[in-house]
Order: C-alpha cells, then structure tokens, then sequence
C-alpha cells in the first residue's frame, strides 16, 4: 500500500492547504470570455488541497512514491460573493522546477524528490500557492490488486453487466461485475486458461494489454491507451508478477468529494476531487479512477477526469460517484436568480421549507390558485373523484375564509378517501385476483386495507400488521400479501421498496452498485421471513401462514454461509427458535429511529400529490439520490412520527400548505420547473378516475362483474376487472405484480386516444337515453345557457368563460337552426349535447388534475 | 455517374423493369446532401429506417419435414417427404418448399434452436426469454423493447404493430409490453382496440363538427405541463382522427392498392382461424412490408395453426406451400424494393416435434430442438446454421439460443445489446437478451 500516497497516520490528516491570497490588482479589465458572464470582479483566488472533511486547513502537498497524484483545486471568490470553480482558469507553475509536474487540469504528478512551492495564476493575474513536498518519487512498491488494479477495469467498462462483468462472461473471459469480488477476478486473469492472459517474461505482450488496446482485435474495441497512468500500471504489476497484495494491507473504507455541494452557474464546471480513505487511515486521490453519473441528465455531466459541467436548467442535480463498492455523492445547485418576494404567508413548514428553497435557487413561485381549480384539484387528488356542481357551486359561494381547509377535512374524513387510497394500497400490496379461488382472499385483503384507512389506523401498525401476519386470510386478511409475494427474496424486496424506500434487488447476486448494501445486507433481511410457514388454508387457493419453529438463519448466496437477521445498518437479532422473527423485523422497522420507514411514506405521499417525488422515484431512496429539498423531506419525517404516524395528518398537512395549492400556471421564471415545487405539476387523471369522471359527466353506471351496478373503478377491490374494461387497462390501471408505483403507466398511446375519442363505450355512454345529453336536451324548464353552466361546473368545477359559452350555445343553435319539425329537433339537440359533451371529455382541462 | 436505383418492379414472371435515375456524370463529388436526399425522395426512396417482420407459427411447425430431412433415419422416423436440393449446392430442404428452395440464397434456416420450452405459447418467439423467474410485470415483447427504445419513425405510425389476432388459445397471445407498460404494447389492428378505429354511430361530418368543437374548448394552456405528456396527447389524437378519417397507417394496411402482380405473388390465403390459433393470410405478410415501409419497426404476424398431433405429412403438405409462397414473395418483395439490408424476417414457432411419428402419424411437442428461418436484415444469407443428430432429436453442430437470434435482430435493428439497458418495475437495469447472448457471427 506504499504507493497511494500516504498520509502518515493522524499527521497526515492535518493537510489540507488553504493559501489565500487577496489581490489589489489594479487592472480592472474584464475576464475573458471563457469564463462566461462573470458576476463582478474576482477578488481573492484559493488553492486548496484537502484530503478529509475531518480537518479544515493543511500546511502542504505531501506527495510520495512515484504513484501519488494530486488533483488541485482552485476556487475563485468574486466580490458579488460568488464562489467559482477556477481549477481549469488558471495556469499552474512549480518553483523550482522539476520537483512536481502540474498538468492543466491541476492535477499534480511527482517528478522528483524535494520542496517546491505551486502557483496558480488567474488570467487577470491573482496568485494562490501552495507548497509541496515530494518523497520517494523513485521508488516502485509492489501493486495492490484489488486497490490498485481492480479499479481499472471498472474505469474502463471491462468488468461491466453487458462485457466480461456478466455472470457468464464474454468470450470466455468473466470478471466480476463492477469489481465487487477481486479474489475471483484474480484467479480468471492470473491463473485461468493456463495463464495465457498475462506474460511475465514480457508484459507489454500480454493478451490482457494486447486486447484492452486494441492491437488485437477485441469485441469492446480500445479500451487503454498505451501511454495512460493504467497502462503502466498494469504493466508494473504484471512485471512484479502479478501480487495479489498482502493479507494485512489496507482496504478501502469509504471515499470522499470535495466539494460536497456548490452553488454553480447555468453553464459552469466544477471539478471534483475523490480521495479515498483505507484501513489503516491512509488517504488516496482517486479522482481519474472513479466514476461518475449525474441523476439528470438533463441538467449536468460528468467525465472521466471529474470534471461536472451543468446545464441551462435551474434546480438541484446530483452527481453519483463511485469507486469500489464505495459511494459519494456532489450536490450542484444551479439558482435562476431571480428575485423571489412577495411570497403568500406561509401555512406550515411546508411552505417555510420551500420559500426557502425558492430563495436559493432564485425562483419565483407561481400564483395561489382559484377556487376552483384547488376544488377539483384536491378532490381528485384526496378521493378520486370530480366535485358535483352542487359542491362546486356551494364551495365558490361559501365566504368563509377557512373553507379550503374545510373542504381538505370533509374529503378526508369521506368513505371516497379509503376509496382511493385502498386502490392505490392494494396495488402496491400485490391484492391480485389469477384465479377464482383468490376471489375470497383479495375481497378480504382490499376491505382490511380500506377499513384501516377509514378509521385512520396508524401507518407503523398497519404495515406491522402486515408483515406479522399470520393463520387464514378470513380470520386475518393480510396473510394475503404472502400469497402473492411468496418467498424470502420476494418478502425482502417488497419490504425494502415498499416501506423503506430502497430497492434492493442488486444485492442478492453482488453488492449493490449504488448503494451500500452489500449481499450480506440483503440476506440478513431475507432471514427475517426463513421462518413463514405454509400449509393449506380452508379452501383451495388459500393458505394458512404460520411461524415455522426454528432459528431464522439465511444462506448467502456468494458466501453460502449462514447469514442472522438484521435490519439495514443495524446489528443482527438474537431471536430464539420460538420467536417469530417477522415481528423482531416488525419492531425494528416500525421503530420512531427507524431512518427509512417515515421518510420513504412520507415522499410517497408527497409524489401522490406533487406527481414528483422529494426524491424520485420515489422508492428508490438511495444514498446517491438525494432529495431535491432535504430539510424538508426531514421535516416531513418527523412530522409524521410525531403525529404516531397518522396518514390523514399527512394528507390534511400537505394539502393545507400553500404550496400544494399554487396554480399550475406558470410565470416568466418557472415554466421549465421540475423539483422545486414553485408550481402545481399537473398530471393525467389515472385510469380509475378517468373512467368514474366519465360516467359521472355523461351519468353513466359502470358494471363491473359480481360487483354492485354503478361501483366506482377506484373502489374495486382488485385487479381482475382490468381483463374486462378495455378501458381500465388502455389507460394503465395496474396489475398489482409489483410493489412499484411505476407499474401504473402514465404514458399516452394512440390506443388511449383512439378510445376517448371514438370507442362504442364512449358513444354509448353520451347517447344513453337517459344520459346526460338526453336530460340536457329535453330540460325545457332551463335556457341552454344555464346548461352549459352545468355542464361546466360538472367537468371543470367553474363557470364557463364569455367565449366558451358563445361556442357551445352557437353550436347548438347550428344543429339545431332550421329543423321545424319536433322530432327531428329533439334528436338534432340531444346530439348537439353529446358533442359537446364529448368535446368536453375530450381537452386537457377534463384529463389533467391541474 | 451516380445511378440511384428507383423502384424496381420485377415480378413473379421474371421480368424485371427497372426505372432509375441518372444524375450528372460527376460522381457523388458534384452532389450535396440535401440534393442527393432530394434525388432519392423524387425517386421514391426514403432514406429507410430499420425494421422486423416477425412471423409466428403457433403451434411448433415440424422441423425435420421443413429444413431438417433425416433421409438416413428409420422410416418411422423420416416420414414420407423428400429433400430437394436448393440454389446453394450442399444445402437440401423439404419438397414442398420449392420457392424457398429456389432462393435459398436469400435465406438462413437454423437447424438447432435448443432453448424452447414445453409450453404452446408465442413468449419465447416474441420476448426470448423463458417464463420462468420473470421480474414483475414480465418480460416485454421485442417490439415493445423497440418501441421504447427507438420510438416512432413518423408521428402516425406506430413503432410496433401486431396483425395477429386474439387467438382462441390464450397463451398464443401471451408476450405484452411487460415491466414496460401498457403504452408500449402492440398497436394491435384485431382485437379489442380495432373497433375503436372504425367511426362508431357518427357520420364523418359530425366528428368534423367535433373536431372543430374540440379545438374550441381545448384551450387550456399546454405551458402548464413541462413534462410533454400534453404535447404528446394532442399529437395521439391528431393521429386518432387522421385514422377515422383517413390516413397514412390506413393507407398501408390496405394491400389492395398494391400492384395487382405483386398481390398475386403473395397468394391467396385463408382468413379463417385454423385450429385455436391464427388464419394463413399471406396478405398480411405483404401488409407487414407496407407498415414497415411506412414507419413501423416491428411487425408482427401469427400465421396457421401447426399442432400435429395427427396427419402431420396430410397438413403438412397442406400448409407449407402456403408459407412457402408468402415467406419467398416477402423476401423477394423486400429484395425488389431495396429494402433487404433494411428490414430483418424471422419465421418461427414455440418448439420442434418428435423425431418419432406416432399412432394418428402425427408427431407431438418436442422441445428439445426447434427451427427457425432468418432472411434480409443485412444479413450473410444463404447458409444453414446448426445441425441435428441422425434422427432429428438434439442438437448435434452449433446450439442457438433464441436470445442469440433476438440478439442478432436488435444488432441489425443497430441496438448494442451489450449497452443498452430497460430498467424493469424494480428499479433493475435489465439487459435485452438472456446473459451471455451475442449476435451471431456467421450472421453478421
């Protein structure tokens, strides 16, 4: 391990370089065009080496052994207070020279043994140095294999799932993916296939080098440049033939970047710095060996050298970073800059957590929305359905300035409530109906989740019940859930995405890529579920779940060792052969400690009524997918357990804040807004939703099998009706075969648009004969524009504009105008009504909840 | 001299009558882009996307009396067909499949899939993946795949088209979009969705009334959503309307404006459902080619009904001049128009059939070998891929994998199988084809 540059123990960690050097230059001419729209004038430039967020400042670069690097770098304070990267701005120059190379991307490569001083010179001439000591620059150490070369191939793709990382491997030659396992990547190259692979006597002639350079065809092309850092490495240790390394060297314990966050400009760089922290408190730059992948594309990229460029896009974007099995994350913050008051009067900490934000990023919010709209808005997103114009029509009237919060309460507090949020649980929790003989166990199941709602069952007993579920599904309807989700693997999974927010499949078969989980994790979890047990419940299709007696070990897959239970991070339970351990699992996920449960239901919650998550998606809460707003994700966490986890506090909560009731209207400043919540997210009506709106609007009935004439789509019970409604399921309504939100489609298709607009169903419904379109026609106690109103109030809950009315009346007139005869009139006019219904259904304002 | 072909137009007479283009005498040098582009739109040919036709043979046709005769194996065994000898020395396939025969340097059979299941369904022909262990939501189909991956070609074309209908055998129908959701399943033009495409009760005027009333009350500010699912509603319906008017997707799946000629070529086929599975319509393979030339990317067909668990040589002898014709017109179709670099042809079913023929001379599943035909796509034609044991029963020469042929597809459709990833419901990037599966060499 000599050879990472080492900084000695505890000495070293006091490193890092802060040399400010404040410049009166007096030449005030402005910076060149390269640094693009600089805000003012850049008043002190910073050189800075650090190594550790343990230790504020260092004194100098110690750089040892020939393969010690060090990215630099400089940041540039601007007398607006504005901080820019300036690491790519400056140009770097060593006294005396010959001691320590300075590429132009600051990155600092030992030349020879001695003391040097660094400068970095900006082009209106600021100064920063730094000094550097070199050690060692002659002396080659023996190569670490999986520190040191294991790195490379995951730099350069070999070890990828689509090349040699896939568990068969490519053309004969298997690595491990990503690195995750370097004892049998060691084997395949040192000691597969006869050894043919590498060629001691002559490394440079070895199949490894020859193929990853492309001197010899290769499937994956170049890979390698002869003349890189990783080329002569590789060299170098095939040269030392090939160590493994020793058994007590150092391994990696965790990675750093630095900076952690920045504010940046549209268009601005920013290079990251990627130290590596060992064992044995060493520390390495590993900047050019990690990788690097911003989770919006969109918005930013990264390449190779660590370099983050960001886009036009205002908001927050991060950068995963990864090396080994080790993760970090750079947050980049691109403000708009515009100016941000006049801001409506915070409700809750909602709002205060997203002013706040707004501020930041310079965003100005977009208006309060109307009555109206916020009517339709939260009775769709509450209940899952379109206010009555009687309501609508009441609620505009009411002059009681608490009434928007009156109408929050009563919808929550209204059978349509466990309505919609039941079918939205029921998916999640897999109340899926294959055969017949389900039938009893799906009903059960889907009026256990629904009563739970109604009465507000708290959210940590409701899962509890769930995973501790046990006996026959009509004494205990959520054994259910372990009939679809049906082995320890499958347990562990739903139970990870679905009340942690983590999705953890990677780690069955290797360590997670993204996460820390490694498999040791995963089946720690798995071995909460080794104990449920099966045998025939009182009708076929049913079973009875029990607690097998019995020690809950799992096997690890890669390892085949036994593996206790564990929460994620926590220590392994001391469960005895009578426990059962779903409930230790229970207890230690329902826990107020617990870090994932609140938090994942809370961002659920949220992207049920934002339509994008705090952290998106919203099950996939990894330590590399931060939270567009964090203080607020945390706030809403320790709301919800403060208030015992109570589901309609969260909905009132979110509902009530200004910030849900903002119109989607965008102004000057927000109209490209995704993840600031400056502006209500409008989004399709889902399938469910759609199909009631549309019934309702053209007072239709829906009949679904063996369920009451007239049963809402958003109160079925489970997904069996999906294969009778071409409806429900051109529109997306889920199967329940996932845990995933996800497997709701939101998309548009032709089909959808085909059918909306010209399916028999749809036809059938506007020309019922007592439809709507009929009833309107023949009222003659009402003018048509009366008519009309209603029509409006019904769709969109609001009254039609001048223009609207003149259009549907005009309409009428032409359909009508000129027929004297009475029968002829009569159906003239009741078509008129079902065109214009069918108009209505038709736009953006009917499909969308705005 | 820069000569761009036009529309070829030879027939199944033979005779060939090509009309071309001579531009200039300078060669390429003295021709911009835009002016060769506009050259080959005069000449009507577009610059051509990639695509798949994909036929399907419910049931599992009987390899060994198709591309695989066992001359040399006991008569209950052979059956009663013979070998003919084909356009490339070495190679020999049955008797009643002569056309094939005759151009089977434009072909490709594969002798040795090894991977089918027991199981009468089209999962493996149209996803290449086993059912079993499926991630949640299931695997989508190759075009779904596509679909999501490439998108649409032109606005009023779906990327994936099936013409299959519902066929009475569910399982038939089994391959949908998968983890990859409802809006990427097959536009399908049978089944529940065709009679959504029809005007249903209203006359053409009214939906213009519609139409023009829609427009009026469809102001709401499409700036409100940033997303483009706005966006891409207005422009789905905009295609919902030119489809029950009239339009270009239409236009291309009414074969009958065809040349009578080329019609005749295809044959004529049987629109009713034999057996619980699919109809013989060599039509549709000639619609395939005008949906692909319109924009589509994949298409589907099911075709016949291929279960012979009795009288397998009486259907047999039934049944194979009909693919016979259909597969050779399609291929010699695509050939004639220029599109044979451009449009992959595979023809399949779920498994092979015993060596053994049994008491009702049929001969029932065999999973353990299966065959498949490959044309066009760029593609090394005119070679057999793999061979059989004496008697037909197990790959003996090169086992393919049906992922190794989707493999193959997805890299004539320019889709790198080794990069591209789905990422399924659980938030796992999915390759496209089982692991290990490559495009296959000889192929490509």
């Amino acid at each position: 391990m000599l050879n990472r540059s080492p900084f000695n123990s505890a000495a070293a960690f006091k490193f890092t370089l802060l040399v400010f050097v404040i410049c009166f230059a007096s030449t005030s001419k402005p910076v060149e065009s390269a640094e693009r729209n600089q805000p003012g004038k850049v008043t002190s430039l910073q050189l800075q080496v650090q190594t550790s967020s343990e230790n504020e400042s260092t004194q100098m670069l110690h750089l040892r052994g020939a393969d010690s690097r060090q990215q630099l770098l400089v940041t540039a304070k601007f007398d607006t207070g504005e901080v820019r990267d300036f690491t790519r701005q400056v140009s770097y120059e060593s006294s005396p020279s010959g001691i320590v190379q300075i590429d132009k991307s600051g990155r600092a490569t030992p030349v020879a043994d001695g003391t040097a001083t660094i400068t970095a010179k900006s082009k209106d001439g600021l100064l920063a140095t730094i000094s550097v000591t070199v050690e060692q620059s002659g002396k080659v150490t023996p190569v670490n294999f999986p520190n040191q070369i294991v790195p490379i191939f995951t730099k350069t793709g070999c070890n990828a799932g689509g090349c040699h990382g896939k568990s068969s491997g490519q053309n004969g030659f298997r690595l491990s993916l990503l690195g995750f396992e370097p004892t049998e990547d060691y084997e395949h190259l040192v000691k597969e296939a006869r050894g043919r692979r590498l060629f001691p006597a002559a490394p440079d002639r070895s199949l490894l080098l020859l193929k990853a350079t492309g001197t010899m065809p290769h499937g994956g092309g170049k890979r390698l440049e002869p003349d890189s850092d990783d080329y002569k490495l590789l060299v170098r240790w095939i040269r030392q033939g090939m160590p493994y390394g020793k058994t007590n060297d150092a391994t990696i314990a965790r990675i750093e970047v630095f900076p952690k966050e920045r504010t940046m400009t549209p268009d601005g760089e920013q290079q990251l710095v990627v130290m590596a922290h060992y064992t044995d408190s060493s520390t390495e730059d590993v900047t050019r060996s990690a990788l690097y992948e911003p989770n919006d594309k969109d918005m930013a990229k990264a390449d190779a050298t660590g370099l983050v460029k960001v886009f036009e896009q205002p908001g927050d974007v991060a950068v995963m970073i990864r090396y080994q099995a080790q993760v970090a994350v750079f947050r980049a913050t691109v403000p708009l800059g515009a100016m941000v008051e006049n801001l409506p009067t915070p409700r809750n900490f909602i709002d205060e957590l997203v002013f706040k934000k707004l501020k930041i990023v310079g965003m100005p919010p977009s208006e309060l929305c109307d009555d109206s709209t916020f009517l339709r808005r939260v009775s769709v997103d509450i209940s899952g359905r379109l206010p009555t114009p009687e309501e609508a029509k009441r609620f505009l009237n009411d002059t009681d300035p608490a009434k928007r919060d009156k109408w929050i309460s009563s919808l929550v507090e209204s059978p349509q409530y466990a309505d919609y949020f039941a079918n939205k649980w029921g998916a999640l929790l897999r109340n899926r109906r294959t055969a017949p003989t389900q039938t009893r166990g799906t009903y059960a199941f889907y009026s256990w989740i629904r009563d739970g709602l109604l009465v507000n069952k708290s959210y940590d007993k409701f899962v509890s019940e769930i995973l501790t579920a046990s006996g026959e599904i009509r004494q205990n309807p959520p054994v259910a859930w372990y009939r679809q989700v049906n082995n320890p693997n499958a347990e562990l999974e739903d139970t990870g995405q679905l009340f942690l927010g983590m999705r953890l499949q990677c780690a069955q078969c290797h360590h997670h890529p993204f996460e820390k989980w490694s498999q040791q994790d995963y089946y720690g979890l798995a071995a909460f579920f080794t104990q449920v047990g099966r045998k025939p419940g009182g009708q076929p299709g049913e079973e009875i779940i029990y607690h097998k007696r019995g020690l809950a070990t799992a096997t690890n897959k890669k390892t085949q060792r036994p593996v206790k239970p564990a929460g994620l991070g926590a220590a392994p339970s001391n469960l005895s052969p009578d426990d059962d351990p779903r409930q230790a699992l229970a207890d230690w996920i329902t826990s107020k400690d617990n870090p994932y449960f609140a938090r994942s239901l809370v961002n659920r919650y949220w992207k049920h009524f934002f339509n994008r998550g705090l952290v998106d998606p919203e099950d996939d809460m990894r330590e590399t997918n931060p939270p567009t707003n964090p203080e607020l994700l945390d706030a809403l966490q320790k709301n919800f357990i403060e208030s015992g986890f109570d589901l309609k506090n969260l909905v009132r909560t979110i509902c009530e804040s200004q910030i849900y009731q903002l119109s989607s209207v965008p102004n000057q400043f927000n109209k490209i807004d995704k993840q600031n919540f400056s502006r209500y997210y409008p989004k399709r009506l889902t399938a469910e939703v759609l199909f009631d709106a549309v019934n309702q609007t053209t007072k239709s009935e829906s009949s679904f099998d063996g369920l009451p004439r007239g049963t809402r789509a958003v109160a079925l019970p489970d997904n069996s009706f999906n294969a009778s409604s071409y409806f429900l399921t051109v529109f997306g309504r889920p199967d329940s075969s996932s845990s995933c939100e996800c497997e709701r489609s939101q998309d548009a298709s032709l089909a959808q648009s085909l059918h909306l607009l010209n399916a028999k169903e749809i036809q059938e419904k506007l020309a019922k004969d007592d439809g709507r379109a009929a009833l309107l026609a023949t009222d003659n106690l009402r003018n048509d524009d009366e008519k009309i109103r209603e029509l409006y109030y019904r769709v969109y809950s609001r009254e039609p504009k001048e223009k609207e009315l003149a259009l549907a009346t005009g309409y009428i007139h032409k359909r009508t105008d000129g027929k004297d005869d009475k029968a002829e009139l009569t159906v003239a006019k009741r078509q008129a009504y079902e065109d214009i219904i069918w108009a209505l259904i038709n736009t953006k304002e009917f499909l969308f909840n705005h | 001299m820069l000569t761009i072909y036009g529309r070829k137009s030879r027939f199944c007479d033979g005779i060939s009558r090509r009309n071309f283009l001579k531009i200039g005498a300078l060669g390429l040098g003295g021709l911009t882009l835009p002016q060769l582009l506009q050259a080959e739109a005069n000449s009507g040919i577009r610059r051509s996307h990639k695509a798949v036709i994909m036929i399907y043979l419910p049931g599992g046709p009987p390899h060994q009396d198709m591309f695989d005769l066992k001359m040399d194996a006991p008569s209950e065994i052979r059956g009663e067909f013979k070998p003919i000898k084909t356009n490339v020395s070495g190679i020999q396939i049955c008797e009643h499949l002569p056309r094939m025969a005759a151009m089977m340097d434009k072909l490709i059979p594969i002798r040795s899939i090894s991977d089918a299941t027991d199981d009468h369904t089209d999962f493996m022909c149209m996803t290449g993946r086993s059912k079993r262990n499926q991630p949640p939501g299931s695997w989508p189909s190759f075009g779904s795949i596509v679909a999501k991956v490439q998108g649409q070609t032109h606005p009023a074309i779906p990327s994936y088209i099936g013409l299959e209908p519902k066929m009475q055998h569910h399982p038939y129908n089994a391959a949908g979009p998968g983890f990859l959701g409802v809006a990427h399943r097959s536009f399908k033009l049978e089944g529940e969705g065709k009679p959504d495409m029809v005007l249903n009760g209203i006359t053409l005027d009214r939906l213009a009334d519609r139409k023009a009333l829609l427009a009026g009350f469809d102001q709401f500010r499409r700036d409100v959503d940033a997303s483009g699912l706005m966006a891409g509603l207005d422009s789905f319906n905009e295609q919902a309307f030119g489809m029950m008017t009239s339009s270009k997707l239409l236009e291309a799946l009414d074969f009958q404006r065809e040349d009578k000629r080329t019609i005749a070529c295809y044959g004529k086929g049987d629109a009713k459902p034999h057996g619980d599975a699919a109809p013989m319509l060599m039509e549709q393979f000639l619609v395939a080619r005008r949906l692909v030339e319109a924009g589509a990317r994949c298409v589907t067909v099911a075709f016949g009904f291929w279960d012979y668990h009795g009288n397998n040589h009486k259907l047999a002898r039934e049944d194979l001049p009909m693919l016979d014709q259909g597969v050779t017109a399609l291929v010699e179709d695509l050939h004639q128009r220029g599109l044979d670099k451009d449009v992959s042809v595979v023809v399949w079913g779920e498994f092979g059939r015993t060596p053994t023929i049994n008491k009702d001379a049929g001969r029932d599943h065999w999973p353990r070998v299966s065959c498949a035909l490959l044309a066009c796509g760029g593609m090394k034609t005119g070679q057999v891929i793999g061979a059989t044991d004496r008697l037909g029963g197990e790959p003996a020469e090169r086992p393919v994998l049906f992922g190794e042929v989707f493999a193959t597809l997805y890299h004539n459709l320019g889709i790198d199988v080794n990069r591209v990833t789905i990422t399924d419901l659980s938030g796992r990037p999915q390759y496209l084809v089982e692991g290990g599966c490559q495009p296959m060499k000889e192929l490509i």
